[in-house]
């Protein structure tokens, strides 16, 4: 324990005011992308998306899913044209 | 930021199934591009039917049904509280939807000589008319759309309805996208934004897993409260019999026409009609929580072909992924039984009768303003509901503007609306939108899931109270999340008119969607009226009762209780054993 007198009120007052801190987790995700087979340029499963949860990743120049908000009605996987994307039961439901 | 600022005549907000025929009624009567339909993902995809849908729950075909039967069943399923009114327009008009739908090319099951194959799945009479190949619907919307030539501007999602002295004057959104702002003058907004589903939180925990489309998160509902018109009936929410954790629909309209049907644990069927109201949830919640539960959907004495043929349905069509779902679970519809359970909590006209007030006419309390489909009170209005009142909403909007000027200046509201929507931007380290989402619904499950008390609602709104200063704390770090803040806006307002409508009707109604254990009787006496609620002059909610319209098809006391009971008695059920 540091030296700060009448240390809880103190911490309860600062608990107010010093804003939010974030962290980086890791998530699986329902929406597989068979690199091999998307079209780079093609943006059809992200026009098809509802929640608009994919998107292109810049890296590869292909479709992935970017928001894990995903509703399993694979829109993206029907629509695809080169049955390049697989819809995973997200692991919640599973 | 940048701007766009464009006029129409008629606005159409969300492109789901009243959006759609919405959009094409009054595109056909205009110039074009003067009717811009925006919508928040894109129209292929977009709504409750974004995957099409398996069937017409409300169907009345002559030779099958009547308007006036319909309205008769509508009235008992709903115990009385619905504006008849509403529903004879859509009772006289479905049909002609209908046939539009079929020379659209909607496919619908047809008997040997031609006619559609209607079946019985009300307590009364016979609605459903089942569409197996109904994947395509929302493919043949958007095409007629686009051939009507109206505007559509995707992934728009509108936050605010702009106003003049009190009627409609435009609307204000954001591309999801991008970020831009998106100003439309307009002298009609139609309102189809969908239902509030993403109020309860599901059992799994999961804030996508929803029985309704997550981008239906109560946009409508939140817009139209803002924008001063009245909403009603929010204390009978919407609860559904679900696939446990897949949370979709058993599906008791395309497996009870074929033999499916709901069981408890011992295998014995309990309750009379699978048709979802309140009354049969609430036998539903009592089997489940009681030595008989849990309850399951039971397909497995039935043959093989017609096994085939629900799967053939349910896992091409609405929510497709059933099937891998089962899969994974290492169950099969012809050896086991399917287990169910109750959805969350939502608001929904479509299911229930929680919505947006509108008359037959499709009128809001605002002038200019017309709502349509789940989010517009016409009780149990489903799919065929929504197409139609797009329709007849479009049809009375076109009335409207003939006799509307300019509107005055909004540059106020429109400076308002961005710096709302600059400030969570403004944050991005802030609260992330799916902590403060998932804590509100999470909240909604605790304090205002059925069966609901005065005590534990209370505590409920005030946090639904507190929860909408800690919006102040929510931020985004790009217009995707933007977007999702600003529908926690949403849900948050949605959280606080179920509470305080649930509070305000001191009865029990509409079985399990309004059961409350301090007062556990219905009450006609006191309790016959709409409860309608608004925005009041300084900000904050007011409730208001309407009484309920001279029936145009009256009822006997009996039959206004036509739903009540739905439990199989034991004698009954010794008798079928």
């Amino acid at each position: 324990m540091s030296e700060i007198a009448d240390r809880e009120t103190v911490k309860a007052a600062q608990a107010t005011r010093v804003g939010n801190a974030q962290t980086l987790r890791r998530y699986d995700v329902p929406v597989i992308v068979d690199q091999t087979r998307c079209i780079t340029g093609c943006r059809i499963c992200i026009d098809s998306c509802p929640v608009d949860c994919l998107s292109v990743n810049p890296e590869t120049t292909k479709a992935h899913m970017e928001f894990d908000e995903c509703w399993y009605c694979l829109a993206c996987e029907i629509d695809c044209p080169k049955d390049a994307i697989t819809v995973k039961i997200p692991f919640l439901l599973r | 930021m940048q701007q766009t600022t464009l006029e129409a005549d008629i606005v159409v907000i969300g492109g789901g199934s009243a959006g759609s025929t919405a959009a094409i009624a009054a595109q056909q009567a205009l110039p074009r591009g003067r009717v811009i339909l925006m919508e928040k993902a894109h129209i292929k995809r977009s709504g409750a039917i974004a995957i099409g849908m398996d069937g017409l729950n409300n169907a009345i075909v002559p030779g099958h049904a009547t308007p006036e039967q319909y309205v008769k069943e509508i009235t008992m399923a709903n115990d009385g509280i619905v504006n008849q009114r509403a529903i004879l327009e859509y009772a006289n008009n479905s049909f002609a939807m209908l046939e539009e739908l079929d020379s659209w090319g909607v496919k619908f099951q047809k008997t040997l000589t031609g006619d559609f194959d209607v079946k019985k799945v009300h307590h009364k009479g016979s609605y459903v008319l089942p569409m197996p190949e109904g994947y395509d619907l929302k493919k043949i919307l958007t095409r007629t759309l686009k051939r009507a030539g109206a505007r559509v501007l995707n992934r728009v999602m509108a936050t605010r309805l702009l106003l003049d002295n009190g009627r409609i004057a435009g609307v204000l959104g954001f591309d999801t996208r991008d970020g831009d702002y998106v100003v439309i003058r307009a002298k009609a907004v139609i309102l189809c934004c969908g239902a509030s589903g993403r109020l309860g939180l599901p059992a799994s925990g999961y804030l996508y897993g929803t029985y309704e489309n997550p981008a239906n998160a109560g946009d409508g509902y939140s817009l139209a409260y803002h924008a001063g018109a009245e909403l009603t009936g929010i204390e009978c929410f919407q609860i559904n019999p679900l696939i446990k954790d897949y949370n979709g629909p058993a599906c008791a309209y395309v497996t009870g026409p074929l033999g499916g049907h709901t069981v408890n644990a011992r295998g014995h069927r309990f309750i009379d009609s699978d048709y979802w109201s309140g009354h049969m949830m609430l036998e539903f919640y009592r089997e489940l929580h009681s030595e008989n539960g849990p309850v399951y959907l039971k397909l497995n004495h039935l043959a093989p072909e017609t096994i085939t043929e629900i799967e053939r349905v349910l896992h091409r069509t609405e929510r497709p992924s059933r099937g891998r779902f089962h899969q994974g679970r290492k169950t099969a519809y012809e050896s086991d039984l399917v287990e169910m359970h109750i959805s969350e909590i939502g608001l929904c006209s479509g299911h229930s009768g929680s919505g947006v007030w509108v008359n037959e006419r499709g009128e809001t309390t605002v002038p200019g303003l017309y709502a349509a489909g789940d989010m517009a009170c016409v009780p149990h209005n489903y799919l065929l509901g929504a197409l139609t009142y797009g329709k007849i909403c479009a049809r009375h909007a076109l009335e409207h503007i003939k006799d509307v000027g300019d509107a005055a200046d909004v540059e106020d509201q429109i400076a308002a609306e961005q710096k709302r929507l600059e400030a969570p931007l403004a944050r991005p380290n802030g609260i992330p939108h799916h902590q403060f989402e998932y804590k509100v619904r999470r909240l909604v499950n605790d304090y205002l899931q059925p069966p609901k008390t005065e005590n534990k609602m209370r505590v409920g709104l005030d946090h639904f109270m507190r929860a909408e200063e800690e919006l102040a704390e929510v931020g985004a770090k790009n217009p995707h999340e933007l977007m999702r803040v600003m529908e926690s806006h949403f849900i948050r307002d949605c959280a606080e008119m179920a509470a305080r409508a649930s509070m305000h009707r001191k009865e029990s109604r509409w079985g399990l969607y309004h059961y409350r254990l301090d007062y556990p009787e219905m009450n006609d006496e006191r309790w016959f009226v709409h409860v309608n609620l608004k925005k009041s002059e300084d900000g904050a909610m007011q409730m208001l009762e309407r009484p309920i319209e001279p029936y145009i098809v009256p009822l006997d006391q009996d039959e206004l209780r036509g739903y009540h009971g739905l439990r199989i008695t034991r004698e009954a059920a010794a008798l079928s054993a």
